[in-house]
């Protein structure tokens, strides 16, 4: 059995006791004491024993054996008590650290690999994954160490005893040994499957509470409630599955182990109507065969646990594998002066082209407005520039030097983003506008003027003390937005990117903010991408974007002169900047 | 309006109670349950017919040297083994079918209990703790269905049958054998609520890092931007690290039973063993029965001992209920009232606010006594600073929410006493932030609607075309068969908002509301939603809350709403002098 055991341990899922090896001083004392316990136990027959011989010979308990057995008692109350205290303290170890060593494998990858591998089966791998780890080490670990001890023991004492027909009865090892191969090999696909539904529900229910607004809007919870049923429905079939497969090596293993009591009933009791055993060494064999027969049964059950977390340590071995980027740049970008050259850059996603051969300057603390029409690329463009995607094709650098050349770190800290989408976290509006760190107060309180942010903090019981509820529910739009712009501004950037960021802000505010930005972070270079030409009239350049292409830069000036497609824009926004010069 | 689920456990709520609670949920497994039993009975009894048969065997037939006989009990014993085996079966698949269903049916219906409940619960919760309620909670009550309850239930059988047999084998042995049991009753009990309060503590813990986790992973984009992955890892670690703590706060509860219950079983032999000697020199007893005794007070222990750790498993069980319990308890104060006498509305009102005030979750008041009238096919906007109220109106409009005081009337009847198939199918609203589920343009475009749900594309791009939207599919060059994730990440967010747009229109709403739905749409692209919200029929009411005045000329009627109020503005020109002067009220 041992060895079966250990061949078929060794081939998927090995990896998982290869995690106990980073743990062996836990392992070691966690072995121990399962020992000591098992151990002293096996004395408890012995003590009784002793008592009722010492007693039969002088009608007497010595008090030393009274003493004995106390002694024996509180030992096995006190290891067990250990066992199963080092038990609890291994696994939540093995899981805290695995949940740490992927959090800071996950924190190093790009933004796309978190989409690629998908925040659903991320959340899976942190939570049911490792805990199925974990129930692996609280149970499995003690349950197969005590097991294979009790193997290995009674499969000595019965060759001792009988080599014959301990032969006889030993051959059931190697039958269950096979009987869990075949089960095993087809459940840990299985197991595999179960935590990818549990991916698909997570996916399910988080989409139905981002989008609850939408479902409610449109009276569609029956179509939820049907994607919720399917993937329920599948993670019940699989689970059915699985539950066939052990329902059925369970009875398997208990009959074979009961065919072995059966061999010796016959066998052992022709043997000793033969004469070549005696009835004692029968009786012997029968309660060892006992001892045998509850640590296979233990293992069947072990089984279960084993799979699972085999199943699960693949997948998180999955994750932890993924390269990490490579960050060759070391080029601190402490005293950047904000230059930014794009050269011929293109990007391709698949076999779709989003951005084509687009060249541009932009000099140090000048203001840049990136205009086009939806779908232009102008978002694309930017991640490009920020450093989020590299370009297919082109180079785009930073005074001079390319994205890749910079320290990412050092360049993030002096280039600030305001996305489009408004991105708030469950915590204080000081955190979410510090959320970068080591931000001074001054910075702070500079950031949130700029963004036109003080009257509305100023007007709340708490100040910036104040949590916001996940996903920013209990602000508005205009409100997330600036929070957005002061988060950026408080980095006290040398580059400032904004997507549409005054999309949700009323124009007077709009106004403000901008002038703001001017007046107190004059030598930042702006690159800005908007939608309202009336806003950027005074910009030192204009890029217009259009199918991916630039088709135009210059001043509004040069453009109203030389492109027929930015007239065309700026005649469908003319009337209703008229209105806002009229109000100046 | 209080949707937020507590963090705290009730502790005194009894396991009768709790048990009583789930019954409904297991009810329709009654025959499964009472085949499982029965099953557990028959493979206990044979269980314990095998050694009796051995035993028998050893006496009669081998010390007699009688090999026809030993065949003959070796055939019966392959009888009950047989027999030992299938119930084994069917206790292990019966019983672990009846977890399996059980999860299904808890899972679904705290899902369908989620969809039941208005938007402010999800802006209450957060979802990384709903989806651990869902996925880790339920999951805790099948551990225990399919493995603790039939190891629970046959240890039980086996335990009462031994715990017979001692008292009728000898009455006071018999007593002083299940002493400690007695003890062991009473520790469990008095111990149960702290390891049920551990688990209760853990299962938030995991809930609260659950949490954490979506959060961050949702918004992974703004944190590699803002050097922000070792606030990540910090925060992720200080979640980590309270689950840990918890977590082995949990584990060691549930651990204690197990030495407690095998520290009382070795004391009870050797209770046995000194009450039997004192009770051989009274001359009341014999060895040999001592000797058999001390071995069959293990077969009352024995399953004592695995009920220590089933027991633990149930305690889990119950902690996982309470919080599933928490959801399913919740109503929703949004339900359709009896329908209302109809108040007489001229023909052309379509929509009324009627002394109108609400409050988010018992705040202060966002609208203050509102009353205004939409009349159908006419264009409304409502302007004005942010934070003013412009969404929280639209809210109102569309049923996201109920008033705290007064009435909203959908062409004159309260809204609240509409089915929320009428009033979903005649009020459009384009959110301010769009939302794509997973799966391509075209799904996300037919999402929810029952008229077209079921076209292939090329019919889609028909319909679409008889709408008068075709002009907009440029704006998505690679067609409308492009997967987009849940956060549409592939897509710009004015391409996010043509898609909320376009299904909102190929649902004919009579009142269409946009909440900044074009935002980020180029001018030129919004020129050609004008036209088509233009084209739309003469019955579309139309309401536009916007920033920029472009969106808004061709408005019949403007109202300026601020720090909760509302009023006309009459002209467009009004309306920015009223932007440019007011305080912006919050």
């Amino acid at each position: 059995m041992p060895k079966t055991t250990a061949h078929q341990l060794a081939s998927p899922q090995a990896n998982v006791f290869a995690l106990l090896s980073r743990y062996r001083t836990y392992s070691i004392f966690l072995i121990l004491f399962t020992i000591l316990a098992n151990g002293l136990g096996l004395l408890v027959p012995r003590v009784i024993a002793a008592g009722i011989d010492t007693f039969s010979l002088t009608q007497t308990v010595p008090n030393s054996l009274i003493w004995e057995a106390s002694a024996i008692i509180a030992g096995i109350f006190v290891f067990s008590f250990a066992q199963n205290v080092l038990q609890t303290f291994a696994s939540e170890r093995v899981a805290r650290d695995l949940r740490n060593e992927l959090a800071a494998k996950i924190s190093r990858q790009d933004n796309s690999t978190i989409e690629k591998l998908t925040p659903a089966v991320l959340l899976t791998n942190l939570t049911s994954d490792i805990d199925a780890i974990k129930t692996f080490i609280a149970q499995a670990v003690a349950g197969i160490v005590s097991s294979l001890l009790l193997i290995i023991g009674s499969s000595i004492l019965l060759l001792i005893t009988d080599w014959k027909l301990a032969l006889v009865v030993l051959l059931i090892i190697p039958i269950i040994g096979i009987a869990f191969r075949v089960i095993f090999s087809r459940v840990q696909t299985l197991f595999i499957k179960g935590q990818e539904v549990i991916d698909w529900l997570n996916k399910v229910i988080n989409e139905s509470i981002l989008g609850s607004g939408l479902i409610r809007i449109l009276d569609s919870q029956n179509q939820e409630n049907n994607k919720f049923a399917q993937a329920n429905q599948a993670a019940t079939e699989t689970g059915m599955k699985i539950l066939g497969y052990f329902s059925s090596l369970i009875p398997i293993i208990t009959f074979t182990g009961s065919l072995a009591v059966l061999a010796i009933v016959v066998l052992g009791g022709n043997f000793v109507i033969n004469g070549e055993m005696t009835l004692g060494s029968f009786t012997a064999f029968n309660s060892y065969v006992s001892i045998l027969i509850f640590p296979i049964i233990m293992i069947g059950f072990m089984s279960n646990v084993i799979a699972r977390s085999a199943a699960s340590y693949g997948r998180i071995q999955a994750v932890l594998q993924t390269p990490d980027p490579i960050e060759a740049g070391t080029l601190s970008a402490d005293h950047l002066q904000g230059k930014i050259e794009a050269k011929n850059v293109s990007l391709l996603l698949g076999p779709k082209t989003i951005l084509k051969d687009a060249s541009f300057t932009i000099k140090a603390g000048t203001r840049t407005a990136l205009i086009g029409p939806t779908a232009a690329g102008k978002t694309q463009l930017l991640s490009l520039l920020v450093g989020l995607i590299p370009p297919t094709s082109g180079s785009i650098t930073f005074d001079g030097k390319k994205i890749s050349e910079y320290d990412r770190t050092s360049l993030f800290r002096r280039v600030g983003m305001v996305f489009q989408e408004s991105v708030v976290f469950n915590m204080t509006i000081r955190e979410n506008i510090n959320f970068s760190q080591d931000i001074s107060d001054e910075a702070l309180q500079k950031a949130i003027q700029t963004a036109e942010l003080s009257s509305f903090i100023e007007s709340l019981p708490k100040g910036l003390e104040t949590v916001i509820s996940e996903r920013g529910t209990s602000l508005s739009g205009g409100q997330k937005q600036r929070l957005m712009l002061a988060r950026a501004l408080a980095l006290n950037p040398q580059v400032l990117f904004l997507d549409d960021f005054t999309a949700r802000v009323d124009l007077k505010t709009e106004r403000k903010i901008l002038k703001n930005v001017q007046q107190n972070y004059p030598d930042i270079t702006l690159i800005s991408v908007t939608q309202k030409i009336a806003s950027v009239q005074d910009y030192d350049q204009i890029l217009l974007l259009m199918e991916g292409e630039i088709i135009a830069k210059g001043t509004h000036q040069q453009l109203l002169q030389d492109s027929p497609e930015y007239i065309q824009m700026y005649e469908s926004q003319k009337s209703t900047s008229q209105y806002e010069v009229s109000t100046e | 309006m209080k949707y937020q689920l507590s963090n705290t456990t009730s502790s005194s709520d009894s396991v009768l109670g709790a048990v009583r609670s789930f019954w409904p949920l297991l009810r329709h497994q009654r025959a499964q349950l009472v085949g499982a039993l029965v099953a557990v009975v028959l493979g206990s009894l044979a269980n314990l017919l095998g050694p009796l048969v051995i035993g028998y065997t050893v006496d009669q037939f081998i010390e007699t040297r009688n090999f026809g006989g030993v065949l003959q009990a070796g055939g019966v014993l392959l009888v009950i083994y047989i027999a030992a085996a299938i119930a084994s079966y069917f206790q292990t698949s019966l019983m672990g079918a009846v977890g399996q269903r059980l999860l299904f049916t808890l899972r679904s219906e705290i899902f369908v209990k989620l969809q039941s409940l208005p938007l402010a619960f999800f802006q209450q919760n957060k979802v990384g703790d709903l989806i651990s309620r869902i996925n880790n909670d339920t999951d805790k009550l099948n551990q225990f269905f399919s493995q603790g309850l039939v190891q629970f239930m046959s240890n039980m059988f086996l335990m009462v049958g031994a715990a017979i047999f001692l008292l009728i084998l000898n009455p006071r042995l018999g007593v002083a054998a299940l002493l400690p049991a007695v003890v062991l009753f009473f520790l469990t009990q008095f111990l149960s609520a702290w390891i049920k309060q551990a688990n209760a503590k853990s299962l938030r813990a995991v809930g609260g890092m659950s949490a954490e986790v979506s959060e961050s992973l949702e918004n992974f984009k703004l944190i590699t931007v803002f050097n922000r992955r070792d606030y990540f890892r910090d925060r992720f670690s200080e979640v980590n690290e309270a689950n840990y703590q918890s977590a082995i706060s949990a584990g060691i509860a549930n651990n204690t039973l197990i030495p407690i219950y095998g520290l009382a079983s070795n004391i009870a032999q050797c209770v046995v063993l000194f009450y039997g000697l004192m009770l051989i020199l009274q001359g009341n007893l014999s060895i040999g029965l001592l000797v058999s005794y001390v071995s069959y007070v293990n077969r009352f222990y024995d399953p004592i001992r695995q009920v220590a750790s089933i027991w633990s498993t149930f305690q889990v069980a119950l902690a996982g209920w309470d919080r599933i319990a928490e959801i399913l308890g919740l109503h929703s104060d949004m339900e359709v009232t009896s329908t209302s006498a109809k108040t007489v509305a001229k023909k052309t009102e379509l929509l009324r606010f009627d002394h109108v005030s609400f409050a988010y979750d018992q705040g202060k008041d966002v609208l203050h006594d509102i009353s205004f009238t939409l009349q159908a096919g006419k264009t409304y906007a409502f302007v004005g600073p942010t934070g003013g109220g412009k969404t929280t109106i639209a809210s109102l409009m569309s049923r996201l929410f109920d008033p705290t005081k007064g009435r909203v009337l959908l062409e004159g009847q309260d809204i609240r006493s509409i089915s929320s198939q009428t009033r979903t199918q005649k009020i459009g609203f384009i959110l301010q932030e769009p939302f794509l589920f997973s799966g391509t343009i075209g799904e996300n475009i037919l999402y929810g609607n029952k008229e077209f749900g079921q076209l292939s594309p090329k019919e889609l791009e028909k319909v679409l075309a008889d709408f008068g939207l075709a002009d907009l599919l440029k704006r998505f060059p690679h067609g409308l068969d492009v997967t987009v994730g849940s956060k549409g990440q592939s897509l710009s967010l004015g391409q996010q908002q043509l898609i909320a747009f376009i299904r909102a229109v190929l649902r004919k709403p009579r009142l269409l509301i946009l909440d900044e739905a074009t935002a980020n749409i180029d001018t030129m692209t919004e020129q050609l939603l004008d036209e088509i919200l233009a084209k739309l029929s003469k019955e579309t009411t139309k309401v536009i809350i916007a920033h920029r005045f472009n969106t808004i000329e061709n408005a019949d009627e403007i109202f300026f709403v601020n720090a909760g109020q509302v009023k006309k503005a009459g002209s467009l020109k009004h309306a920015m002098e009223l932007l440019l002067k007011e305080k912006r009220g919050s």
